[in-house]
């Protein structure tokens, strides 16, 4: 038990909620509070070491093999996939994925092929496959709404949390394309080759979890 | 437009310590392999496209890169090598009596993704025992796959194993579409406990659910095997990892063995033990392998068959890197002595001692001081003259 596993945070809010999980289980957690200059987090009490880092850059650290867990959110990891274990599901950060239309629009009648624009295109062209449907994708970077409303568009793939910004602009979600929330996700050879600490780190937010339900 | 001199992404030249370092891994196992009966064979790098995909080999049709040969037909670079040694074995050598022992050291190509740091060039490699089957076979692969592992250096590394009957003798327990079998056998690959929970969830009391809800859960040490017996009964695969494992235990290749039940990969390729390696350092497996007796029928003679190939690049990533011998001393002789400048050369460490390119001893010094050696040899008729020619 003397070697330290690395886990890469997604940056934001899922970093605050993996941290008050982390405290939750008891583990001390004052150097990512105070972090300083320093870019790796030492946990004092417990062998393990944080980083932070930006979603789909958790899943390639992880891949890689340089960090051994890592707590992305499933939204990340269905962009971008990869090859790693996803060993629990934590709850936290949950939200929708929605396919949104104009108000009014018959998105589904017609012969005409569909354009959908979305920050996920990954997602959006799988979630299409999936029924069959030839559809035209389009990556939008910031405000996926104005494309529909600029004619760009047929619809949107986009996470949902209250409608209140699709409403503003005259869309409404008319299908779910995905429930998604924060994950754990793990290293296939560390999993193997450090398996008593990884299980040990997983047990204990597990008990966690099981509390709050 | 400007020709730029670079090599296309996921390609890249190897030198000196890199260079050395591979050369030294692919020289230890191929002499393993060399010592244990096993003969080398090259394939073509290029091959159709067809041998790949109508093989039910466990290759992605994008994994490949795709050529077009001049008469339109799509080829492919090697994208593994078990399948045209698989072909060969089936075909050219149909009348050459079973077994037959290849080795290969070959690079296989992937397409791979953009801007993930991977190689589309992996150097591989491995072995194949065609034309055997049954615990003995078996043995010999997989204590070759460890003595391959520590022939390259390594200490703290594990071969897991795992049997691909597990997985369809507990599924076919479960009555299931096709779509939720691949389902479940995805979120078993994956270890995704959550999900997988959930999905065996709907299939509540039915017979074999909870083994396989905790199949992606039996990885580790022998106990695995007890506790899988608990939980699905007496199922023949389990048996003959047992027997396996006692068999390498008294050989004493026990410490080296791990067990993952969970291993689900490709499972219309594997038709029995199935393995992997992994090792401290490397955040892949450094070794794949298992048995893949249907493979060699598609070529049209059936044959068991077994092997494993070692991913010398996640090896090299686990040891040190070697240092490559600074050279030390310039040779300068007159015209006449040519080869004995040459065969001096050659008796010293190799890369320690080279020619001087330079015509005159005055040169040749400073040649030397350029380069920052310090010894100097010179040689006449019947004399080697060796000067320090340090400050």
């Amino acid at each position: 038990m003397s070697e330290r596993l690395r886990i890469a945070l997604t940056k934001g809010r899922l970093q605050e909620q993996s941290v008050a999980l982390f405290e939750r289980a008891g583990l001390d957690c004052t150097p990512i509070h105070h972090p300083g200059r320093r870019l790796i987090h030492a946990l004092p009490d417990y062998p393990l070491d944080v980083v932070l880092a930006k979603g789909p850059d958790v899943i390639t650290y992880v891949e890689h093999g340089v960090c051994d867990l890592g707590i992305v959110g499933k939204d990340t990891i269905l962009e971008k996939g990869g090859s790693f274990y996803e060993v629990l599901d934590l709850g936290f950060g949950a939200c929708r994925f929605a396919l949104a239309v104009p108000e009014g629009s018959e998105f589904y009648s017609g012969y005409r092929t569909r354009t959908i624009a979305s920050k996920y295109p990954a997602i959006t062209q799988n979630f299409f496959r999936a029924k069959g449907m030839e559809v035209g994708v389009i990556k939008i970077e910031g405000s996926v709404e104005l494309a529909p409303i600029l004619g760009l568009a047929d619809g949107i793939v986009d996470i949902v949390e209250t409608g209140a910004t699709l409403r503003a602009n005259g869309l409404i979600p008319i299908e779910t394309v995905a429930n998604v929330s924060a994950r754990l996700i793990v290293n296939t050879a560390s999993m193997k080759l450090h398996k008593e600490q990884i299980q040990d780190f997983i047990l204990r937010c597990q008990r966690e979890l099981r509390k709050e339900v | 437009m400007r020709y730029i001199p670079n090599t296309p992404e996921g390609t890249r030249d190897r030198l000196f310590a890199e260079c050395q370092q591979r050369r030294e891994i692919e020289t230890a196992l191929t002499g393993l392999f060399a010592r244990r009966g096993y003969s080398e064979i090259i394939t073509p790098e290029e091959e159709f496209y067809d041998l790949f995909t109508g093989s039910g080999s466990a290759m992605e049709q994008e994994e490949m890169v795709k050529l077009i040969d001049r008469s339109g037909k799509i080829c492919v670079l090697r994208p593994d090598c078990t399948t045209p040694i698989a072909r060969v074995a089936a075909t050219r050598l149909k009348d050459m009596p079973f077994p037959q022992r290849f080795f290969y050291d070959q690079t296989v190509y992937r397409s791979g993704q953009e801007h993930m740091g991977q190689l589309r060039e992996i150097p591989q490699c491995g072995i194949e025992l065609i034309g055997a089957k049954g615990e003995r076979a078996d043995l010999e692969v997989i204590a070759t796959a460890v003595d391959a592992l520590r022939a390259c250096g390594l200490e703290q590394f594990h071969i897991e194993l795992g049997h691909a009957d597990i997985f369809p003798a507990l599924a076919s327990q479960l009555s299931m579409t096709r779509e939720e079998l691949e389902r479940m056998r995805s979120l078993i690959e994956g270890k995704n406990y959550a999900a997988l929970n959930d999905f065996l969830g709907r299939f509540g009391e039915q017979p074999g659910c909870q083994a396989l809800q905790r199949l992606a859960y039996l990885f580790g040490g022998a106990e695995v095997l007890d506790e899988a017996e608990a939980l699905a009964g007496p199922l023949p695969a389990i048996s003959y990892l047992r027997r396996l494992y006692q068999l390498l235990d008294q050989s004493g290749y026990g410490r080296y063995i791990r067990f993952d039940l969970g291993l689900v990969h490709h499972l219309d390729y594997y038709t029995g033990p199935v393995f992997r390696g992994y090792a401290e350092g490397a955040g892949e497996a450094v070794l794949s392998g298992g048995r893949y007796d249907q493979l060699c029928g598609v070529f049209g003679r059936s044959a068991a068959a077994a092997g494993f190939a070692i991913h010398v690049d996640a090896v090299g990533r686990c040891l040190p890197e070697p240092v490559p011998a600074k050279v030390s001393s310039m040779v300068w002789h007159p015209d006449e002595l040519f080869t004995m400048a040459l065969r001096y050369v050659e008796s010293c460490t190799p890369g320690s001692c080279e020619l001087s390119t330079c015509a005159t001893l005055e040169d040749t010094i400073q040649l030397a001081n350029e380069r920052g050696i310090r010894k100097l040899v010179i040689l006449s008729p019947g004399k080697v003259e060796e000067v320090d020619i340090g400050e």
